[in-house]
């Protein structure tokens, strides 16, 4: 492991080296890890329970860099892996240089803005954490579910699958207009999925973490197991238009894949996005609110500042149903904003599956994405004055079918899913029958309520949290599938 | 391949290191109840640059390095894996020793205490097995890249320059066009492998890749994306016109951006609520045969362990209950998956250095195999045929399609579409969402063409279709001679997820499947 203090002396000698070239540079010294201890039980095939802990780690630096060249600014960027000496600045200083380029949209290297709200969030066991004990976590997490099981005496057409996540991230910056500043994050997540093969069911638990002390992989197991025996014996129901209520996976899985990178400068600045033009107008129900907060302590989407090192924060997306702000980095938020709006760089991360990447450049990313109503109510509450619904549990492959900016999407629902009879959950839905056919602009603007519980959830190759509640909506569409008995 | 003496971190530095990864696999295999390990070292060196709307967006010239290494320990036997990025000062003097001694330390701790934790388990979970290798034949090779003009000596410059000329030539199409983007890329990898087997084999291959990116817009209407690849595993010719399209980079982004201008104006289609006669052209099926039959014909999702990510497959319930043997498509149909083949599935040996080999998946309408790897391949009682790869040689290799195609047919594919009274013409594949085992799927095209009277009568946007997966292979009724395999460069699976470039086509294919259109 490569300490905080390594990198900050990396960013500060090689700052002093490069700046004799006479540009204006910013330093950036990252190091991560990430281990993975992969599940794959299945009761009725040979298998590994815990498949294989895997880690991949990184660490380097990385320099943009911006020159006067003939009176035009040119801007470049190069980076060093496995080297924090100063000549590994200056040689990605070097290839900075030779790559430099004229981007009549780029406008200067970020400024400092702010101090950061999020100090000391991480957590140092997690930092010194064995092989061994990461290894465990993954078994614990394989126990709690086989345990469930066994207490309900299910032994065959049992799989259980998903991961335990350790990622420890170290990051410094240092820039010449001012950015001096660290950051250290730990990050534990166990997402599990169990089925009851034969009987097509298929149940999801996951437990998020800063800290190991919080951190419950043995709990995730377990729920995993108790969703999927909840929904045994699930029916299918015909195509047609339902009230349904969003259960917290299906909300992250609209919010990861369509709302917040629609909500992102990065789709404005492609003219990609339903949004387009409606800033300051009504895009959502008034009962619906979005932000992203990356500065929440103890949620594993925070950090202290972002990779262009200015602070995290607030930044409201969608207030009662108006469209108020974007997501943005450094230089789309120069770019694309101006004296009548400004896009405050929150978002500017150089995010990789295994953390804050020093040969990357600032991109934007969600952190921690909040999605709250205006008066919220209980679970029961949410499912009251419902005669006919679904209850959506778990959704996947949730894509903008027809691209972003026509906001038509589709998913399968895969499991966790029932029936609504008379406001109360009924039948068991089942599992890969039914397919959402709708449109985000639909769903948005038909929010009739939102649950005042929330809780951190992450989808499958998401790099943000989701704080999800669950949703009630109206007229969605849902189709039946899988009818000929693929 | 023509190798130029080392400048700076160049991939003639792995010259120097096969004794070390040698000396390596021999340390690995005195390690107590170490039953098996390999390691993989790889190099790319690359340049790329983008522009958008006729602007530089990004310039870079870099290498990027790493290793892997897999060890197989303890009484209950069972995996470990270890990886990192590599830098150059990981090449110098005995730097790489202690790189390499450290990663195999770490697999194999992990391993020991992986095996010894499932052996404690048994009870609970009885189906818990030791890990076991299906044998190979154990390879040394060298196998050189193919290129006409080396990547290595195309100037930035010039990677840059057509970057920027492409896209100002693509925003002056048309006002309409109110987004141009175009990636450039060129790559010269190679990789080693070496197992305590004894393999060792030392693979290199070039890439040369373009990626575009068109939005147009007419009046307030909703704008109407596109997003295309143009690449192979070859030189910078490739951008010149040496490619499956034979068209440089410029003619098929213009044409690109013509079509999505063209699209921007069309009506919405709408979805319909019964099967109709659907024409789908070679494009549109890459991207059907990715998801409805390559993915659930890779070995390790078929067993299950893809459950918690991308889903389980509609050929293979259980050991004894599967599709193998039966009919899942109509006898028109057939389908493989070919590394010996162009295409971004291309290569000699997969990631734990087996002979690659052509997997026949369906045959006739039957399903006759999976793409596998050695593990699996014991798992389902079969032959390794090479499947195994991993984007960066840091991540564990998972099964992974080639080239993976439907096979082509003996028809015309004009009389296919001449034949159609009544139907659709869909065209260039868009978006997939499928069901969990994909057993059902809807696809969404870049353009859908009604057919009446065999002639393509009106252009439609925002379109695709849906079906269950086996009612539209059973469904095929005509198969065009027009095979193509298309550059996949963004197939995700696994956690971490890797990002892997493989090889999709097929011919043109007469079918029938509900429409989808616009939901508002």
């Amino acid at each position: 492991m490569i300490k905080v203090e390594q990198l900050r002396d990396c960013a500060e000698k090689g700052l002093a080296t490069a700046k004799r070239e006479g540009a204006e540079l910013e330093v950036f010294a990252s190091w991560n890890e990430l281990i993975t201890v992969r599940l794959n039980y299945t009761s009725d095939i040979p298998s590994s329970g815990v498949q294989e802990p895997k880690s991949t780690q990184s660490f380097g630096v990385g320099v943009l860099a911006s020159f006067k060249d003939k009176g035009k600014l040119t801007a470049g960027f190069g980076s060093e892996s496995n080297d924090l000496r100063p000549r590994a600045v200056k040689e990605a200083f070097r290839r900075a240089r030779h790559c430099r380029f004229f981007d009549s949209d780029f406008r200067s290297l970020p400024t400092p803005a702010g101090i950061p709200t999020l100090v000391n969030y991480h957590d140092p066991l997690v930092m010194e954490a064995r092989d061994g004990d990461i290894v465990e976590l993954g078994w614990k997490a394989l126990e709690g579910a086989l345990k469930a099981f066994k207490e309900r005496g299910i032994s065959k057409s049992i799989i259980v699958g998903g991961d335990v996540c350790v990622l420890k991230e170290t990051i410094a910056i240092k820039s010449t207009l001012g950015i001096d500043d660290f950051d250290e994050s730990t990050i534990l997540t166990a997402a599990i999925t169990t089925m009851v093969e034969d009987k097509g069911v298929k149940g999801t638990g996951w437990s998020t973490s800063t800290h190991l002390g919080q951190f419950n992989p043995g709990r995730a197991g377990l729920e995993a197991a108790e969703s999927a025996i909840r929904t045994l014996g699930g029916q299918r129901v015909p195509s047609g238009l339902y009230h349904v209520v969003l259960g917290r996976q299906p909300v992250t899985e609209l919010v990861s894949n369509i709302i917040a990178p629609s909500l992102s400068l990065f789709a404005v600045n492609a003219s990609n996005t339903p949004f387009l033009g409606k800033l300051g107008k009504q895009v959502a129900s008034s009962n619906l609110s979005i932000y992203d907060d990356g500065a929440i302590l103890g949620q594993i989407g925070s950090k202290k500042i972002t990779c262009e090192g200015l602070p995290t924060g607030r930044t409201d997306l969608v207030t009662g149903g108006l469209l108020v702000g974007f997501l943005a980095n450094h230089y789309l938020g120069k770019k694309l904003g101006g004296s009548l709006i400004t896009f405050q760089p929150r978002n500017g991360f150089r995010l990789h599956a295994m953390g804050r990447r020093h040969d990357a450049k600032a991109e934007v990313f969600p952190t921690n994405m909040v999605v709250e109503g205006k008066e919220e109510v209980s679970n029961e509450e949410l499912l009251s004055g419902i005669k006919e619904g679904v209850y959506i549990g778990r959704i996947w492959y949730t894509y903008p079918i027809n691209g972003l900016a026509a906001g038509d999407f589709t998913s399968t629902i895969i499991g966790d899913s029932f029936l609504i009879k008379d406001g109360r959950l009924s039948t068991p839905l089942k599992p890969n029958t039914l397919r959402i056919n709708s449109n985000i602009n639909h769903v948005l603007n038909n929010v009739l309520a939102v649950s005042k519980e929330k809780k951190a959830t992450l989808v499958w190759a998401g790099e943000e949290v989701v704080m999800a509640p669950e949703v009630r909506v109206e007229g969605v569409r849902l189709d039946s599938i899988g009818e000929t008995g693929a | 391949m023509k190798r130029k003496r080392a400048k700076r971190f160049s991939i003639e530095a792995l010259d120097d290191i096969k004794d070390r990864a040698l000396e390596a696999t021999e340390y690995a295999r005195s390690l107590k109840e170490c039953q098996y390990a390999d390691l993989r070292i790889g190099l790319t060196e690359y340049k790329t640059a983008s522009s958008e709307n006729g602007n530089a967006k990004e310039v870079r010239e870099e290498e990027s390095a790493s290793l892997g290494v897999r060890v197989i320990a303890g009484e209950m036997a069972a995996w470990g894996h270890y990886g990192q990025p590599l830098g150059k000062l990981d090449f110098k003097g005995k730097a790489l020793w202690r790189v390499l001694r450290h990663g195999i330390n770490s697999a194999y701790e992990r391993a020991q205490a992986n095996a010894a934790k499932k052996l404690s388990l048994k009870d609970l979970a009885p189906a818990l097995a030791p890990v076991r290798l299906a044998p190979v034949q154990v390879c040394q090779d060298v196998v050189p890249a193919v290129f006409e003009e080396d990547p290595r000596q195309v100037p930035l410059k010039e990677v840059l320059a057509l970057a920027v000329e492409v896209t100002k030539e693509m925003k002056a199409v048309a006002p309409e066009v109110k987004f141009a983007y175009v990636a450039v890329l060129t790559a010269l990898t190679r990789e080693l492998f070496y197992s305590t087997e004894g393999a060792a084999i030392d693979q290199s291959h070039a890439l040369t890749q373009g990626n575009m990116y068109i939005v147009a817009q007419k009046g307030g209407a909703i704008p109407e994306t596109f997003i295309d690849y143009l690449g192979a595993q070859r030189g910078w010719e490739v951008v010149k016109g040496k490619n499956l399209y034979n068209k440089s980079l410029l003619d098929l982004a213009l044409e690109r951006t013509r079509d999505t201008v063209e699209l921007s104006g069309a009506d919405f289609l709408t979805s319909s609520e019964k099967p109709v006669v659907v024409v789908t052209d070679p494009h549109f099926n890459a991207l059907l045969v990715h998801e409805i039959i390559g993915h659930p014909t890779e070995a390790d999702r078929a067993i299950k362990m893809e459950t918690a990510y991308a889903g389980r497959s509609w050929f293979l319930r259980g050991l004894n209950d599967s599709e193998l043997g039966k009919q899942v498509a109509s006898n028109l149909l057939s389908a493989f998956s070919d590394p010996s083949l162009e295409g971004y599935g291309h290569y000699k040996y997969d990631a734990e250095g087996v002979p690659a080999k052509r997997a026949i998946l369906i045959d006739k309408g039957v399903l006759r195999g999976f793409m596998n790897g050695r593990e699996s391949a014991v798992i389902l009682n079969q032959e390794p045929n090479g499947s195994m790869r991993a984007t960066e040689c840091h991540y564990v290799p998972l099964v992974r399609m080639t080239n993976t195609v439907i096979a082509t047919g003996d028809r015309n594919p004009e009389d296919i579409i001449a034949e159609v009274k009544e139907g659709y013409y869909v065209v260039n594949h868009r978006i997939p969402s499928i069901s969990e085992s994909r057993e059902n799927f809807r696809i969404s095209a870049q353009k859908v063409y009604k057919i009446e009277d065999g002639k393509l009568v009106k252009l439609y946007r925002g379109g695709g279709i849906t079906s269950d997966s086996r009612a539209f292979f059973m469904s095929i009724d005509a198969v065009g001679k027009d095979l193509a395999i298309f550059p996949i460069p963004n197939c995700g699976k696994g956690q971490p997820m890797q990002v892997m470039k493989v090889g999709n086509g097929g011919p043109t294919l007469r079918g029938m499947a509900k429409l989808t259109g616009e939901y508002r």
